[in-house]
Formats: structure tokens, C-alpha cells, sequence
């Protein structure tokens, strides 16, 4: 394999692993931890990247007074000429991309409970399948965001770094950055009083009521958190790329998404990240090696989703409940009258 | 407008599904400390009764009175707030928690529980601690104690019937609605659930009002029997009064 990069190879896979780790750990905390069943996650992906791309975008094309929209030509050489004058304002755009992107989406997951409370949970998949469609076909129509083209020349936050292996491998710092924070957050979430709720909502929705928990502001609570924080995962994808449209938004990503958290192990952190892990490697390793390979009978890219699909199968029937299967919910009374127990079981 | 020693009234209840009146008009009182029965043939309205108490539907007519307080048009969550909690035919207990993560789920209003503060441990730490030296407490004192950190699978069907009562224990109970308990046990077993009923009913002066198909077992322990047929109250009065009673016994052999 002449000509393969191993650290560019490296880089691009820590890229994409934490950015679908934070998509798969907040799929996580909806179909593992609290049973929403959501086959939506695409749509709040899909809002991030919009919010990034159409803020910085736009920001920059007004503050140099270019009347272009970014999508035409015009607008994209402007862009090319002015992203990367100023690196505080790059970043500063990336900043303002996150905070948006988290509220934003998050809102629009808070909203949905409305619509997906109403309907029983067998349905509230298809619910949010069709919002993660009908959001598509609107951003493929909508011009402002670029149509079925989508928008380019979105400002790289470290563009001023003109080397792109310095640019990119510090991005990869950056979003895996956000992962450990999400992962941190994530797991002290679910080890708490309120992750046992989580847990008992998603085992016994009426009798979780018949406690006296009020079981939709839950299910909202943690679908504002969660869509929050898959509109993270799009913003840091956004960016990343430079150039988004509707075309990555299919409803396969979703179902990619659902393959991570099938592989790690549902409501598990950790299970989600290892999910995630795999299946970005397979991704990457098809993309980076099939150029090298010249012209072949049968193009490694066809046996994608079925490699994907034999090893979901593998799994499910060896370890039931994934690489890392679910723990306990651990607060430290918890920990300590189990260390005691089994202490006592000793010593007898 | 209602006593001071009456727990639970229902007051002209009816609840019509469509053209079906699954409840017509059923008045009942539990007085303070009691244990009441509710006997009466499959479909006579038993479960839809207790489903209109608890908030699950909205009567028809009629109200709902709880310690003095209207609660119907309130939701299962409110009126498990207000001290009333229910167990089901089939227990719904938390099948992937511990016996005592079941228990603990079940107080309101814990710290811990509120989104913004489940991350910050010392936040609500001291709170988890003492409910689970309660929730341990609990177990033992009813002899669950060998079995805290059991999955609820591996337990016995009288053992998920008794944590499904106890965990209300553990909060501000008042008054229990229990559906069947003693359905699919033996009739020993029954029998030590009802006595564990009688013994709630002295130690912490819960009042209960209990569905019951095994009569031989529920007669022993009731204070006093409502027996509905085809959604109406077709007789009540004590254990004694009820059995002898000839449209009872009419409605249950179908004479």
C-alpha cells in the first residue's frame, strides 16, 4: 500500500471516533438509559452542522460587508479570501457555533417530547424518524442554507494554521476534548439518584408514574440533553469538514449511530465509546485504503454496511448485551454497602 | 363535608367507555385504619375503580375524596404524592434494578434526582445515604434482608408481591390499593401476605383496599367487604354479612 498515511490515517479516525462517540453516547442516554426509542438522531445531528455552517458563514460575509450570499460563487470566493484574517474571530465563531448549536437543537429535542409523548412507544420511533426526514428534504429545499448543494468554505477554527497536519491534529485535541467532558458528564449523570429514575422509566413507564415520577418531564429532560448534545457532535463535524449538505444527513447515519450502541452495550458510556470505535475504524480504513487499491472486481466500499451488519450479528449472538454490557448505577452509599456485603460474605 | 376518620371516599363514580358503563354510580368508604375488600365477578369494574382512584382515568361522574382532599382529575404521579400507592395484579417492579434499587427509587423529591444537581455528588450524597440505611432497614425488619442486592428475576413471586408493597413504605404512604396480592401464590404464602397487611395496618396505621378473587384467604383478614357486579355495588357489609348473602352468591356461582 504505497502512499498510505499513518498519521494522517490516525488522525482523521480519532476525528470521526469522537465525534460519533458523542452521537453514540447521547443515543445512549435515550435508547439505553431511558428507552425513547429514537430514530431520529440524524435530525439534531443535521441542526449542529446547520447552525455552524449558516452562523460562521454568514457572520464573516457581513463583517466584510460582501453582499453575496455564501452559497453562490461570489460568496465562496469571499469567504476563501476573508475566513482566516482574524484567528480570535474563527474562534470566537466556533464558540458561538457550540453554545448555539447545544441550545438549539436541544430546544428542538425538548419541543418534539411534545408530538412523541402523545403517541404510544411503539410509535415514537417512526415520529422521529419522519422529523429526521422531513428536516432533510427542508434543507435541500431551503436556499438560504445552500439547497441540495449545501454550504462550503465554512472558517476552519485554527485555519490560520496554514500546516493542515498542525490544524487538523489540533481539531482531533479539541473534539476529543469535548468527548471526555461528555463522556465525564454523561456518567456522573447516570450514576446519581437521577440515572436509577433513568433506568426505572425505561423498565416500567406506569409504574414509574404510579410512584409519583413525572415521567414525561423526564423522558423531555433527558431528550433536551441528549439532542443538545448530538447538536454538538454536528457543529464539531461542520467545521471539520468545511462543507455540509443535506445528502449527510440521510436517515442511514442514524441507524449507523444505533449500530455503535448495539456493538458497545446499551446504557454504557463506555460501551457506546468502544461501538463508536469500531465502527468510525471501518469507515476510515475502507475510505483511506480503497484509493490505494486502484481499480478492483468488487470495491471495498460495497462490503461496508455488510461487514457492519456480520458483525453486529457476531456480537448479538456471543455477548448478548454488547462489547460492555450494562453496570449497576453506582452513587457511593451504593458502593459502599455492596464493598460491605461482600466483605461479610468473606469472612462467613 | 367528609369525617375525620374516613380515608378514602368514592363518592356516585361512574366511568363510561362509549356505550359501556364499566363503573355506575359506586360509592365506597375506607375509614382510617381499615382493611376493605372488593370482591366481584371478572369484568364487574374492580381494576377500572381503582384506575379512576389512582388518576389513570377520569371518572365520568362523581368524585374522588383522599384525607379530606378531591383528587380526582388529579395525574397517578399526584395522587401517589398525596400518600396513596398502588400495586398491581402483575407486579411492575424495575427488572434490571437491585431489590433495593427499587426501594430506592420510589421517595419523592430527592436531590439527587433534579437534572441540574444529579452531576454534583455532594449535592445530594448525604440524602442517598441515609435513604438507603432506611431502605436496608425496611428489608430486614420484613425479612428481606439476604436478598438487597438480588436482581428482581431471581426472586419468587411472593417476594416481588412484598417488595411492591414495602417500597411505598419507605415514603409518606398512607393508604395502599392492592390489586390480587394474593393471586398466583400458594396459599400459605397468601396467607403471610395478608398477615404482613394486618401488620402495616398496626405498625404504621396504613388503611388498604384490596381486590381479592381468593375469598377463603381475604375473608380472614377484612374489615369490611364491597362486592360490585356489572359496575354497581351489589352488596357490602362485613365478611360475615357478604357471604351469606343470597344475590352474592347468585352473581358468583352465576345461579
Amino acid at each position: 500500500m504505497i502512499g498510505f498515511n499513518v498519521l494522517g490515517f490516525l488522525i482523521s479516525w480519532a476525528t470521526f471516533l469522537g465525534i460519533y462517540s458523542i452521537l453514540s453516547i447521547s443515543l445512549n442516554l435515550e435508547v439505553g438509559f431511558t428507552g425513547i426509542v429514537n430514530f431520529g438522531k440524524v435530525a439534531f445531528y443535521a441542526i449542529g452542522a446547520y447552525i455552524a455552517a449558516t452562523v460562521s458563514t454568514y457572520t464573516i460575509l457581513m463583517l466584510y460587508n460582501i453582499r453575496a450570499a455564501p452559497y453562490t460563487t461570489e460568496g465562496i470566493i469571499a469567504l476563501g479570501k476573508y475566513e482566516y484574517l482574524n484567528p480570535f474571530l474563527d474562534a470566537g465563531l466556533f464558540l458561538l457555533a457550540i453554545v448555539l448549536g447545544f441550545a438549539i437543537s436541544g430546544i428542538v429535542g425538548y419541543l418534539l417530547t411534545y408530538p412523541v409523548l402523545r403517541v404510544g412507544p411503539e410509535f415514537v420511533g417512526m415520529t422521529l424518524l419522519a422529523f429526521g426526514e422531513l428536516l432533510r428534504i427542508f434543507f435541500q429545499n431551503y436556499q438560504p442554507a445552500g439547497g441540495s448543494k449545501g454550504l462550503m468554505s465554512i472558517p476552519h477554527p485554527l485555519g490560520w494554521l496554514r500546516t493542515p497536519l498542525i490544524k487538523d491534529g489540533l481539531y482531533t485535541l479539541i473534539v476529543l476534548g469535548f468527548l471526555v467532558l461528555i463522556y465525564l458528564y454523561s456518567q456522573k449523570l447516570v450514576n446519581s439518584p437521577f440515572g436509577r429514575l433513568l433506568k426505572a422509566v425505561r423498565d416500567d413507564e406506569v409504574a414509574a408514574l404510579c410512584l409519583g415520577k413525572h415521567v414525561p418531564r423526564v423522558k423531555a429532560t433527558i431528550l433536551f440533553i441528549s439532542s443538545g448534545f448530538a447538536g454538538i457532535a454536528g457543529v464539531l463535524m461542520a467545521f471539520y469538514l468545511s462543507a455540509i449538505n443535506p445528502n449527510m444527513f440521510m436517515a442511514v447515519v442514524t441507524f449507523n449511530i444505533w449500530g455503535m450502541v448495539i456493538l458497545g452495550g446499551m446504557a454504557n458510556n463506555l460501551g457506546a465509546i468502544v461501538g463508536a470505535a469500531i465502527l468510525t475504524f471501518i469507515d476510515r480504513a475502507l475510505t483511506f485504503v480503497t484509493p490505494n487499491l486502484g481499480i478492483t472486481i468488487i470495491t471495498p466500499d460495497y462490503i461496508r454496511w455488510m461487514s457492519i451488519g456480520l458483525l453486529i450479528t457476531l456480537v448479538l449472538l456471543f455477548w448478548p448485551r454488547g462489547m460492555v454490557p450494562e453496570k449497576p448505577v453506582e452513587t457511593p452509599p451504593l458502593k459502599l454497602i455492596k464493598k460491605r456485603g461482600d466483605r461479610n460474605e468473606h469472612n462467613a | 363535608m367528609i369525617g375525620t376518620n374516613i380515608t378514602l371516599e368514592v363518592k356516585e363514580v361512574a366511568k363510561y367507555f362509549g356505550g359501556v358503563r364499566a363503573l355506575d354510580g359506586v360509592s365506597i368508604k375506607v375509614p382510617n385504619k381499615g382493611i376493605v375488600g372488593l370482591i366481584g365477578p371478572n369484568g364487574s369494574g374492580k381494576t377500572t375503580l381503582f384506575n379512576v382512584i389512582t388518576g389513570f382515568y377520569l371518572p365520568t361522574k362523581g368524585e374522588v375524596w383522599f384525607k379530606g382532599e378531591r383528587i380526582d382529575g388529579l395525574n397517578p404521579n399526584e395522587v401517589f404524592l398525596k400518600g396513596l400507592v398502588r400495586t398491581f395484579q402483575i407486579p411492575r417492579l424495575f427488572k434490571s434494578l437491585t431489590v433495593l434499587e427499587n426501594v430506592l427509587v420510589t421517595p419523592p423529591r430527592q436531590i439527587g434526582e433534579k437534572v441540574l444537581y444529579s452531576p454534583i455528588t455532594s449535592k445530594w450524597v448525604n440524602q442517598e445515604e441515609s435513604l438507603v440505611e432506611k431502605a436496608v432497614n425496611l428489608l430486614h425488619r420484613f425479612g428481606l434482608g439476604n436478598f438487597i442486592h438480588s436482581r428482581i428475576s431471581e426472586l419468587s413471586a411472593a417476594h416481588i408481591k412484598m417488595i411492591e408493597t414495602l417500597r411505598g413504605l419507605i415514603t409518606n404512604a398512607y393508604m395502599y390499593l392492592l390489586d390480587e396480592p394474593a393471586a398466583g401464590v400458594a396459599y400459605n404464602t397468601a396467607r403471610e401476605l395478608f398477615t404482613m397487611v394486618k401488620r402495616l395496618r398496626d405498625e404504621e396505621g396504613l388503611a388498604f383496599l384490596i381486590i381479592e378473587h381468593r375469598l377463603e384467604v381475604l375473608m380472614d383478614f377484612v374489615d369490611y367487604v364491597y362486592v360490585l357486579h356489572n359496575g354497581k355495588l351489589l352488596a357490602e357489609g362485613t365478611p360475615r354479612e357478604v357471604m351469606n348473602n343470597p344475590k352474592v352468591i347468585q352473581a358468583y356461582l352465576g345461579g
